[in-house]
């Protein structure tokens, strides 16, 4: 009953097994040179029909993730050059310094707006007008990360395209003497909607991963709303936890 | 709701000026799917706000060039949804958008939180094994070795899987481990138990396709976008204790951070879980 309500349908079978796949190769689940199911057996596995998988396959290997030897059957490649692993583009676009000498920047919109409804309900106080800007960063020439900020009106005054430049608009709100002091973050998956895919240059319906964000000051005032969109085999998140010494109380239960 | 009506015109018009076109329709993609996904933007964002009109099926029809049939297909799903109602007569509406029920898992409360929300939730152990560590595991966790106790679990919420849990705890302690201690502690417990304690967890939290298994398991469709994070669990330098991996459904559960600044060192801001 879940199923019909779930995001994935709407992209054919073909491009759910696709997607599946290339992550499975991707992420060496299925190792260089290492030989991949055989298409009767990925046929029982995801349950589709053979010219499903097939199509799936024709795509991976004009993609040249995989080759086809007649007889034998299909393998992924050998170790191409990886493209810089999620974890390294993460380590630059993390980072304040190698963020602006590392990365480029393509500024979509950049103008004034009415506060969308989802940000007055969950915030009341952001104000009736906000300035929005979405914005997609590169690394080597290769899209990562699409972020659309909302600033409140009397903040994003103070903001121009040319301020920010290639810069995150947290180093641009930190050089008008706006610094936040705490952070919200939200993190989720979500199916790449048209939009997104273009600009990432990804195939609709990939996972993409989101993140969102509120800033504060110190006196509580929002500074900033962020929705990151990114894909996922170009960045991923990292946290350190570290355990406090004394456990902390126990908390109420939470359902 | 007397106010819709009067806000019907304006609002349509907005939906109009955003370059859709369904005529781009990717490689692999439905038609109906990218008018759903259009709409469904435009209910999120608010463009069309709670109890505002949708443009009529005749409307969307003319204006996006698509048949009948895909319009109410893609109304069927937002309806599904819960996210519109059709009034016969009188049109389509962008319902008030519900707080969805999302479980959230706080990160700074992670060594207690984790253990509560997952124990508490209705659980089916369907690993407890000794096997092997996944190619992509060991190259992310050198430490973990290649072999490891491996337990798995589905985690389900009101009866709807939410989570697919797998622990690999490495083979020396994995084999002092024995399946009940794990029934009536949590992981963490049961490992502070019998090694040091541990003292850090490092998260890496990425957006998955669900593959076969995980579709089955979350009962979702194939390919489907999990959210996936790794804890690795550790008691110091090259001590790994254990890795967590969760593949959640994001319409059932988030990760939550929250952070605050600390003492700033150098140039470089030092950010640092808020604890509550």
């Amino acid at each position: 009953m879940t199923r019909a309500t779930n995001a994935g349908i709407g992209v054919t079978r073909y491009l759910q097994v696709y997607t599946v796949l290339s992550q499975a190769l991707a992420e060496g689940d299925i190792a260089a040179g290492e030989a991949l199911p055989s298409e009767p057996s990925l046929v029982r596995q995801y349950g589709v029909s053979r010219t499903t998988v097939r199509r799936a396959l024709a795509r991976l290997a004009a993609e040249r993730c995989i080759v086809r030897r007649r007889g034998s059957g299909t393998f992924a490649r050998d170790k191409v050059v990886r493209p810089s692993s999620a974890r390294q583009i993460a380590s630059i676009i993390d980072n304040p310094r190698s963020v602006v000498t590392n990365t480029t920047v393509r500024l979509l919109e950049f103008k004034s707006m009415p506060v969308p409804d989802f940000l007055q309900r969950d915030w009341p106080d952001f104000g009736p007008t906000v300035l929005t800007i979405r914005r997609v960063r590169y690394v080597n020439q290769d899209p990562v990360v699409l972020v659309t900020s909302y600033v409140p009106e009397d903040v994003g005054r103070l903001l121009t395209p040319k301020r920010l430049g290639n810069g995150t608009i947290t180093a641009a709100l930190n050089q008008l003497g706006l610094h936040s002091a705490s952070l919200e973050q939200e993190a989720s998956a979500v199916a790449a909607d048209p939009l997104t895919a273009k600009h990432l240059a990804f195939s609709v319906g990939s996972p993409v991963l989101k993140l969102r964000c509120l800033e504060r000051d110190s006196r509580g005032r929002i500074l900033r709303y962020a929705n990151y969109l990114y894909r996922p085999d170009r960045y991923e998140l990292h946290t350190v936890v570290e355990r406090q010494r004394h456990p902390p109380r126990r908390y109420p239960s939470r359902t | 709701m007397a106010s819709t009506t009067a806000r019907r015109t304006n609002k349509s018009k907005q939906v109009r000026g955003d370059g859709f076109r369904a005529r781009r329709a990717g490689r692999g993609v439905a038609r109906y799917y990218l008018l759903y996904e259009h709409l469904s933007g435009a209910l999120n964002d608010g463009t069309i706000p709670a109890g505002g009109a949708l443009p009529s099926e005749p409307e969307l029809v003319t204006r996006y060039k698509l048949s009948r049939t895909t319009v109410r297909r893609a109304l069927a799903r937002l309806e599904e949804e819960g996210r519109i109602v059709r009034r016969r007569g009188s049109g389509t509406f962008a319902r008030q958008n519900r707080k969805p029920a999302l479980l959230l898992l706080n990160l700074d409360d992670f060594f207690e939180d984790l253990p509560a929300l997952f124990t508490q939730s209705a659980k089916t152990l369907l690993r407890f094994e000794m096997g092997p560590v996944p190619t992509s595991l060991r190259e992310l966790q050198p430490h973990l070795g290649s072999r490891a106790l491996i337990l798995q679990r589905l985690h389900r919420h009101h009866g709807t899987p939410y989570a697919l849990t797998t622990a690999y705890i490495p083979e020396k302690l994995g084999k002092k481990i024995g399946k009940d201690a794990l029934t009536r502690s949590s992981i963490i417990t049961a490992l502070d138990q019998i090694a040091p304690r541990i003292s850090r967890t490092e998260y890496t939290t990425s957006a998955v396709a669900a593959d076969a298994v995980a579709a089955k398991r979350l009962d979702v469709a194939l390919g489907t976008p999990l959210l996936r994070t790794r804890a690795v669990l550790s008691a110091g330098r090259a001590q790994v204790h254990a890795v967590l991996e969760s593949l959640c459904r994001p319409d059932r559960f988030n990760v939550r951070v929250a952070l605050e600044r600390g003492s700033s060192r150098g140039s470089k801001p030092h950010w640092r879980l808020k604890r509550s």
